[in-house]
């Protein structure tokens, strides 16, 4: 029989590294967004999970939502993407210093 | 013993070796096709859960939608693949080491001492004839009516804000106008100029 | 399944500022730059339209709709009037910055009218679900509206970093708001609330759902050590943005604050507490000491509402219905002295030419003695200088925690608004002591020197007489 932690601790696996992804890709913009996205798939797992064992129905309704915004949020973090390497011809992380004091 | 936690078991090693190749892979076009893996994996996770409705979303949604137009933008722009490693290798340890504590101190939670089987109980099994969409769809436009209205407004945001930071018309640049093109009269583009004619030489 | 239709009126301001976001969409279409304004006014009625609505349907009793997702009561009222009126004063205030720089585009009145809708679902929302769409839809439309200005790269550069940490942001909130789900069951507040106080939920488990809460809102309050977003959205984004960022969506932040830690998380109060008084100890002392070191006064500020927001938190800390209305006191008198400040720097920009130095101060008196009297007033406010409105502010928010037995908290943070002051004292002095730099006459719309001196004015007389609003605060969170 599968447990409930099973679920979360994959949950949890997933959550952990899209964190390292973000801290370790620190250069990458595009990767960074990528792990954006696994942290959101971390999240989704938890409220499924949850949502079955609890045997109600909000989590999966949740989801539903999380997996609009996620589409929405992509769109727009792409488009910014975009526009950033217009501006600058770059997307690496540490030529990004022209806001400093 | 059932087939469900073999099955887990695979489904869940090749969701999270699909995650950590997302974050290591030195090429980003293959990070977007290994997160291609981990949300198919996971859509196959979410059947265990009998999640159906949603795991079919995750994977039209996410592997048709959101991941084709990472990929298009991936390809689009020029990215100096060897610049954009740099510092990975020098901090994998230090990053590491603190994913993996994180991890083991989330684990101490989410433990089968709190979320055990014996804790939450076996899930409901539903009869063949249940329908996850259809008990989605009736909670969604009853009692989340008001969600599902303003995702809607969250949409057309999303339009309005993808289109105003990307589209612009350069002044340098060439386009058609149909409109103009139709409207053309012969008038427009031929002048018939009346000559005396010459002698001949 | 029985469905009965909800009761749509408690949520006419919603509908009928998307409706409005609609037709402005549709009839900004038709027009060329030449007649923007129609636009500009569209909006501005759209604002006035929901204030008059929200005052229509207040409510003294909390009326719940749409299965209780939706609520309305009046801290909801106030707050969303409060809404409102800044977002008209950005536009006013916004609307000659935008037309010297080519941004003077319907897009930029949609997005911020998006921005509006999103606050002002987070101020009525009963339900985690909407509290995070509330919270998207205001993001979304900020995230946009900074990268707004497509040609410079600082702007974008600024809503990258602004996209990637909000993104964060939100999945950690959403990984906390999921263990609540699965401690409680439910995403109601009013279920969650019940279900923590009859002690259903397993502690251990709510705790670390809150850590994860806690570091999201912190992260969208802009708190330290989560604050690194804020001082390089300000500084990057086009002025009028950052006015726009600095007001409204703090009142939407407070409402959030309150939704969901108080009003959801009431039961969890001694845990939460000691998160946030953390937080709020090192916004204060952090943000007073960096802004010192700041020459471009958009940083300064951005360093400014940190510390201010450390003093927001403050009164929430208390945990008692006194300090709440000190908070909710304390936003409200933040946005007005934002908006004064923020706007001071557009009066003084010009085509080509942003007076976004701490350089471009000086010797104002000479240029525009009265607008100099005005940015002193507002300096002294935020500095908390009686006999203006910020003194006020900080005063209640301090009695509060005073009152709760945490002296030294308050100690400290009056320790540290001293040095605090010794910044904007700085740029008072540059404005009556030093030599103009440039004498560029002080051109600008009328309307805009007429709101300008009337946010200064008000900034004053709230300071004089501030019991009504204090009141107001008051009896709606009694």
């Amino acid at each position: 029989m599968i447990e409930l932690s099973d679920f979360l601790i994959l949950g949890a696996i997933l959550f952990c590294i899209s964190l390292a992804g973000i801290f370790l890709n620190r250069k990458n913009i595009i990767i960074i967004l990528m792990s954006i996205e696994l942290m959101l798939l971390a999240v989704n797992m938890n409220f499924v999970a949850f949502s079955h064992y609890l045997g109600n129905v909000d989590g999966q309704i949740f989801v539903f939502f999380i997996l609009t915004v996620a589409a929405a949020e992509a769109a727009i973090g792409l488009a910014i993407l975009i526009l950033l390497f217009r501006t600058k011809r770059t997307i690496n992380v540490d030529r990004l210093d022209s806001l400093k004091h | 013993m059932s087939i469900e936690p073999i099955l887990f078991y695979i489904f869940s090693t090749i969701l999270v070796l699909a995650s950590v190749a997302v974050v290591t892979v030195r090429n980003p076009v293959y990070a977007a096709l290994c997160l291609v893996l981990a949300f198919f994996t996971c859509a196959a996770v979410w059947l265990l859960l009998e999640a159906e409705f949603l795991a079919l979303v995750l994977i039209l949604v996410y592997v048709g939608a959101v991941m084709v137009l990472f990929l298009f933008v991936i390809m689009m722009l020029d990215i100096n693949l060897v610049r954009s490693k740099e510092g990975f290798i020098k901090y994998l340890p230090a990053g590491g080491f603190v994913a993996i504590l994180i991890l083991i101190e989330m684990c101490v939670v989410l433990g089968p001492e709190n979320f055990g089987i014996e804790i939450t109980g076996e899930p409901l099994k539903h009869a063949a004839d249940y329908s996850n969409t259809k008990e989605l769809g009736v909670t969604l436009y009853t009692q989340y009516a008001y969600p599902f209205e303003i995702a809607g407004a969250l949409l057309l945001l999303a339009i309005v804000a993808a289109i105003t930071l990307t589209m612009r018309r350069r002044p340098d640049s060439k386009y058609q106008d149909p409109a103009e093109q139709v409207s053309v009269r012969r008038d427009d583009r031929v002048r018939i100029v009346k000559m005396a004619a010459e002698k001949k030489q | 399944m029985a469905f009965e239709i909800p009761n749509f009126a408690p949520a006419l301001p919603e509908i009928f500022v998307f409706t409005m976001i609609c037709v402005v969409l549709i009839v900004d279409l038709f027009l060329t730059d030449k007649n923007r304004s129609i636009t500009y006014l569209l909006s501005q009625a759209t604002l006035l339209g929901a204030a008059i609505l929200s005052v229509v349907i207040q409510s003294s009793v909390p009326e719940y709709t749409f299965s209780g997702t939706f609520v309305n009561d009046g801290m909801g009222t106030v707050l969303k009037l409060f809404i409102y009126l800044s977002t008209a004063v950005v536009f006013i205030y916004s609307r000659d910055y935008l037309i010297e720089r080519g941004l003077y585009k319907g897009e930029f009145f949609v997005l911020a009218l998006f921005a509006v809708l999103g606050m002002m679902v987070m101020v009525s929302a009963n339900n985690l679900l909407t509290i995070y769409l509330g919270l998207e839809v205001l993001s979304l439309a900020m995230y946009a509206m900074v990268a707004l200005n497509r040609d410079s790269s600082i702007a974008s550069e600024a809503a990258m970093k602004y996209f990637v940490l909000g993104s964060i942001a939100s999945g950690m909130l959403l990984y906390g708001m999921s263990m609540l789900y699965g401690a409680t069951g439910s995403l109601d507040h009013t279920t969650i609330a019940s279900a923590i106080s009859e002690g259903s939920g397993d502690d251990i488990v709510l705790k670390f759902a809150l850590v994860f809460i806690v570091i999201g809102l912190a992260f969208k309050l802009g708190a330290v050590p989560f604050h690194m977003w804020v001082p390089d959205v300000y500084h990057g984004a086009p002025t009028a943005i950052t006015l726009f960022i600095s007001a409204a969506p703090k009142i939407a932040a407070f409402a959030m604050l309150m939704r969901l830690l108080v009003e959801g998380l009431g039961g969890l109060l001694e845990h939460w507490q000691d998160m946030l008084i953390i937080l709020a100890v090192l916004s204060i002392m952090i943000g007073n000491v960096i802004a010192i070191a700041q020459s471009n006064i958009k940083r300064m500020l951005a360093y400014s509402t940190i510390s201010h927001i450390g003093f927001l938190i403050l009164g929430v800390i208390a945990g008692t219905s006194d300090g709440y209305a000190a908070s909710m006191f304390y936003v409200i008198v933040y946005a007005l002295m934002s908006l004064a400040a923020f706007g001071m720097i557009m009066l003084l920009s010009r085509k080509g030419f942003e007076a976004d130095t701490l350089d471009d101060f000086k010797g104002l008196n000479q240029r525009s003695p009265w607008f100099a009297f005005m940015m002193l007033i507002t300096l002294f406010s935020m500095a908390g200088v009686p006999p203006t409105v910020g003194f006020y502010a900080k005063l209640a928010v301090l009695s509060a925690v005073v009152d709760i037995g945490l002296v030294w908290l308050a100690v400290l943070a009056v320790i540290f608004s001293v040095i605090g002051a010794f910044y904007y004292l700085r740029v008072i002095k540059y404005m009556y002591f030093d030599k103009a730099v440039d004498n560029t006459p002080i051109n600008s719309a009328y309307d805009m020197k007429v709101v300008m001196s009337a946010n200064g004015v008000i900034i004053l007389l709230l300071g004089i007489y501030p019991t009504g609003l204090i009141a107001l605060c008051t009896s709606v969170l009694a």
